[in-house]
């Protein structure tokens, strides 16, 4: 017994001696790669080289375009070896090198010669190599090879052929759509990976042909499928067709539903699961539908395996959304989950018991979470905190011990994201709940005693000063926001300054007591403090030099809200040079728009998987501003009312990529057309867009600026403006044709030919509609805004939109035609749901504002009616909002 | 699409990192994001007890091996599931090659065969072998055994 012990010792000192990549260094290896030119090899020694290469480039380093080459062409000498480990080293290397497509050249030879190689797994190597280095043409060269190798009776060789196709169909996709015959024998094959591959590839060739796809379906449906990987993708492209074709009418049942239900009983965990999620996911299901998936959910939840455990409670959550009341019988198994030890699955538990619990269960459910919160990390207590917020809203009289809960958790430890999800919670339900105001503004008064971030303090004395005034007793709240005028920061004492003089201007009772707080705010040491006491005192006549205004000025200064986006305004205060001119805050652009400038360019470049943050908003209407008033020809079209999204006048993939963007002015209309050249071999000049306004009478053009040269992959604009009349919204339809002057250029070199030939390129229409002088200006609580709008201009009408794809697709489409702001997140149309109500606010040309009500309800054969109700400050704008719904 | 396959010793440093369709910019914060994760839940694990979290739409299942750290990170079709089958051929080829749980000199010692299972697993964010036998021959260049 004791030999062994001590030999492992003896191991571990060894161990922590030596590793064999102790101080390896790039240059050093590259030197040692020079043994792959020995005359003599030594495949062992050239094997270590490899690795130490493989370990540099697994640890992120990176060889330059030099170094590589160098690397590159020794690999290739090791060809000259038969030695079978170094070979399978070679080719591994000479794919993580992958080398460019002018050294390619020097392998493909060596390469070739192994894809034809009795030996199969050099052909099945080669393959894989082959496919990573090559381009187009020399893929037509090889084709007749992979091909073969797609049908080649070693499964290896097939797979190898499989998978190239799948990679290379995003590149040459013409090419490997001709493999469809092979691919469609490989789906019968008899290997279960070779099967699973080739389904894959066939699903990827065809997916545009519906009924190809059907077909496929039904057929496999049928027979075996002999992987549970291939069972999958079968269950994921089954759930497809099903969506596309819809009930049977004559029936009323689903196709395909048995095949679902029959895997639920799959001896593969993986297939079930795919199952189950497919059929939780049907469109309109029915609970005798969901029963046999949640059965079989169920049972996963008690599963020794957490991965398992975490596939269950995932989707059971996602379930929960949609149907709770059919996630309700899993309610004991989950609540046993609440204390798992991977919280991401307790996590996932505690949320869908908060959407699936009665209301007789919340407060017991409560009672767990106060222990489970305390042991979890932020993020996971941001999602329960959420839940717990749609909880209250959905049970309103549950709101004392919710509301409970969320102040205790307010005073424990926790970070900022996780704070402000608590009291953002807290003013959506003092919000929404009436009763719930007096407690809730209580917690967040006991919270600031003691906060330690400026900006929740900040946001909820705003609050408080608004919300305060209103309850039965606004003095008892007094003490807590002077307190923050003794004890904080300025930026927090200014806020406070604020609310004080909220209370005073609402509350006639409190305002002696107010002024003589407001009084002693004037020594503060702080300017901004100062300046607000001050103003606040004389603006309510407490102070030396009352000002003389009306109680509804003082109180819409006060709460007025601003009615243009904080970024537009921070520019245009950067922008304002001190002048005699004051700065007037009626030039600040109005719209809000989250698209950045660059337009879209030639396709191909698309977002990577992870999904890093996306950045904040950009204000893109001032980009368009600064660009459109440093151009002589429109500097004196006064101020850029409304930009809208860029216009696709080209399809995808044409050999010139043109779209326009409008840009609106009161008097005055310009198109900026952006142009992208996507022909390597050309150089366009002197591009213009002529526009035909035949049928836009109320537009006369004006001028147009050209774009002198447009070489390859470059996107440059050119303008066309138009004049119209002032103020009015005029709309017509204008017709395109892209002119130019073409010249040749020499691959080689670069460089254009002396000569060009004159050339033109029909456009897609444009049209200027009614939405184009729409601004998508939103307002943080419409139910007050529509009321404070009254009745007076206010249209209602009712029209029928006829059949639609669904609730939604009709939501976003009429969203759309309006250009207008959706409101409190009302443009999202929960799944299944048979009518719904979206909000909607802008300002219209002229500064209108415009707040819509659209009701919509859809029946059995999915004709959807909506009810139009349009507020507006002038009744012709109301009318014009109907017209363009009754036009659109 | 099999976003990455990523090794670590017990310390958080980088043994083996292969990223698919990842760019360059966000794979610092994935590195930092699995150690972390790694950290805060590996801690006493058991050798290959699996571990699964999600971030955003993206999945990820970890284990420990002897003095390694393996994660896998998947989304769309490559699922906690689907992951779990990955990362179970993974182990089961590391344990094959080094003959054990690794420690992690052992580990290095046979960084080139573990390079060449890697390759036979995954090919460019898909799944090509899921068998360990099949893929003891395939690095050595030898026909599977089964035809």
């Amino acid at each position: 017994m004791a030999q062994p012990l001590v030999k492992k010792d003896d191991d571990r000192d060894e161990e922590a001696e030596y590793s064999p990549f102790t101080g390896i260094e790039k240059g050093a290896v590259l030197q040692e790669a020079r043994v792959f030119n020995d005359p003599q090899l030594d495949p062992r020694r050239c094997s270590q080289v490899i690795t130490k290469l493989l370990y540099l480039l697994n640890q992120g380093e990176t060889f330059t375009k030099i170094e590589a080459t160098e690397v590159f062409f020794a690999v290739t000498k090791l060809f000259q070896s038969r030695d079978i480990g170094l070979r399978r080293m070679v080719y591994l290397i000479i794919k993580e090198l992958s080398p460019s497509a002018d050294e390619v050249i020097i392998v493909t030879s060596s390469l070739m010669k192994d894809m034809n190689s009795k030996t199969d797994m050099y052909r099945a190597n080669a393959i894989r190599v082959l496919c990573r280095i090559t381009d187009g043409t020399l893929l037509t060269q090889i084709e007749r090879y992979l091909k073969q190798a797609i049908v080649d009776k070693n499964p290896v060789v097939a797979s190898a052929a499989l998978v190239s196709g799948i990679h290379l169909l995003q590149t040459n996709p013409e090419i490997v759509k001709r493999w469809s015959n092979e691919v469609q024998e490989a789906v019968q094959s008899r290997a279960a990976l070779v099967q699973f591959h080739a389904l894959a590839l066939l699903h990827q060739i065809r997916q545009n042909d519906r009924l190809a796809v059907s077909k496929l379906v039904t057929s496999l449906t049928r027979g075996t499928v002999r992987s549970p990987l291939a069972q999958c993708l079968l269950i994921r492209y089954t759930s497809q067709v099903i969506r596309e074709s819809g009930l049977n009418t004559q029936t009323g049942d689903r196709p395909f539903y048995d095949y679902l239900e029959g895997c639920l009983r799959h001896k593969a965990e993986m297939v079930i699961f795919e199952a189950a999620r497919a059929i939780t996911e049907l469109s309109g299901v029915t609970s005798r539908e969901l029963t046999p998936a949640i059965t079989v959910l169920q049972l996963f939840l008690s599963s020794s395996k957490p991965v398992l455990r975490f596939a269950a409670i995932r989707t059971l959550n996602k379930v929960a959304m949609t149907h709770p009341m059919a996630v309700t019988n899993c309610n004991i198994d989950m609540e046993s989950l609440i204390s798992d030890q991977n919280r991401s699955i307790a996590t996932l538990a505690i949320t869908t018991l908060l959407k699936t619990g009665n209301e007789s269960s919340v407060d017991r459910l409560m009672k767990q979470i106060t222990n489970f919160m305390s042991d979890i990390a932020d993020e996971f207590k941001i999602v329960v905190v959420e839940a717990i917020r749609s909880l209250c809203l959905k049970f309103p009289l549950k709101y004392r011990t919710l509301m409970n809960f969320l102040s205790n958790i307010l005073r424990e430890e926790g970070g900022f994201e996780y704070k402000k999800a608590i009291v953002d919670s807290i003013v959506i339900l003092i919000r929404d709940i009436p009763d719930a105001k007096e407690s809730g503004l209580f917690h967040l008064c006991e919270f600031i005693e003691d906060c330690e971030f400026t900006y929740l303090s900040t946001q909820i004395l705003h609050f408080l000063g608004n919300e305060g005034p209103k309850t039965s007793d606004p003095s008892k709240y007094i003490r807590y926001i002077y307190n923050r005028v003794i004890l904080e920061n300025a930026t927090v004492r200014a806020s406070a300054v604020s609310t004080l003089a909220k209370f005073g201007a609402m509350v006639d009772f409190l305002k002696p007591r107010i002024f003589v707080l407001l009084r002693r705010c004037l020594f503060d040491s702080d300017d901004e403090v100062r300046d607000r006491a001050t103003l606040y005192l004389n603006m309510l006549g407490g102070g030396d030099d009352s000002v003389d205004g009306t109680d509804k000025d003082v109180k819409d200064f006060l709460f007025g809200s601003l009615d243009v986006p904080l970024v537009n305004l921070e520019t245009s205060l950067k922008n304002y040079e001190p002048s005699e001119e004051p700065f007037d805050i009626d030039s600040v652009p109005r719209e809000f728009k989250s698209q950045a400038l660059a337009e879209k360019k030639a396709p191909g470049k698309k977002p990577t998987g992870l999904g890093a943050p996306p950045s904040g908003p950009t204000s893109t209407i001032d980009a368009y501003e600064k660009m459109l008033s440093s151009i002589p020809e429109f500097s004196s079209f006064g101020n850029l009312i409304k930009s809208s999204e860029p216009v696709e006048l080209t399809e995808a993939e044409t050999e010139y990529a043109v779209n326009v963007v409008k840009h609106i002015y009161d008097g005055h209309v310009v198109f900026q057309y952006n142009c992208t050249n996507t022909i390597p071999e050309q150089l366009l000049e002197n591009v213009t867009v002529i526009v035909d306004a035949s049928e836009a009478e109320e537009f006369s053009e004006v001028s147009s600026k050209l774009l002198r040269s447009l070489p390859y992959d470059s996107p440059k604009q050119t303008f066309v403006a138009f004049e119209k009349p002032a103020g009015v919204p005029a709309v017509g339809k204008f017709s395109n044709m892209l002119k130019f002057i073409v010249k040749e250029v020499d691959p080689s070199t670069g460089e254009a030919e002396e000569d060009g030939v004159e050339d033109e390129y029909q456009l897609e229409d444009l049209e200027v509609v009614a939405a184009d002088y729409m601004l998508k200006v939103g307002v943080s609580n419409f139910r007050n805004a529509w009321e404070s709008m009254g009745p007076d201009c206010e249209r209602v009408d009712e029209y029928g939109l006829g059949a639609r794809e669904s609730l939604a697709e009709a939501v976003s489409a009429v969203v759309n035609i309006l250009g207008m702001q959706p409101c409190e997140g009302t443009e999202v149309v929960p799944s299944n749901s048979r009518s719904h109500t979206c909000l909607l606010s802008g300002v219209f040309m002229g500064n209108v504002k415009v707040l819509v009500r659209l009701s919509f309800g859809i029946d059995g054969p999915k004709q959807v009616a909506m009810k139009l109700a349009v507020r507006s400050e002038d009744q012709t704008v109301s009318d014009i909002i109907h017209e363009i719904i009754a036009s659109g | 699409m099999l976003l990455a396959v990523l090794f670590f010793n017990l310390e958080g440093n980088i043994l083996v990192e292969r990223f698919h369709g990842v760019p360059a910019e966000e794979r610092l914060h994935w590195r930092t994001f699995l150690v972390k994760l790694g950290s805060d839940n590996l801690k006493g694990a058991k050798n290959e007890e699996l571990f699964v979290a999600s971030h955003k739409s993206v999945y990820i299942v970890y284990s420990v091996l002897g003095d390694v750290c393996i994660y896998v990170v998947g989304k769309d079709e490559y699922d906690e599931l689907a992951l779990a089958e990955v990362i179970f051929v993974i182990t089961s080829c590391v344990k094959d090659v080094c003959g054990k749980p690794p420690t992690e000199r052992l580990f290095l010692d046979k960084y080139g065969k573990i390079c060449l299972c890697l390759d036979e697993i995954v090919w460019k964010g898909i799944l090509e072998n899921t068998d360990k036998d099949r893929i003891r021959r395939l690095i050595r260049l030898k026909p599977p055994a089964d035809i």
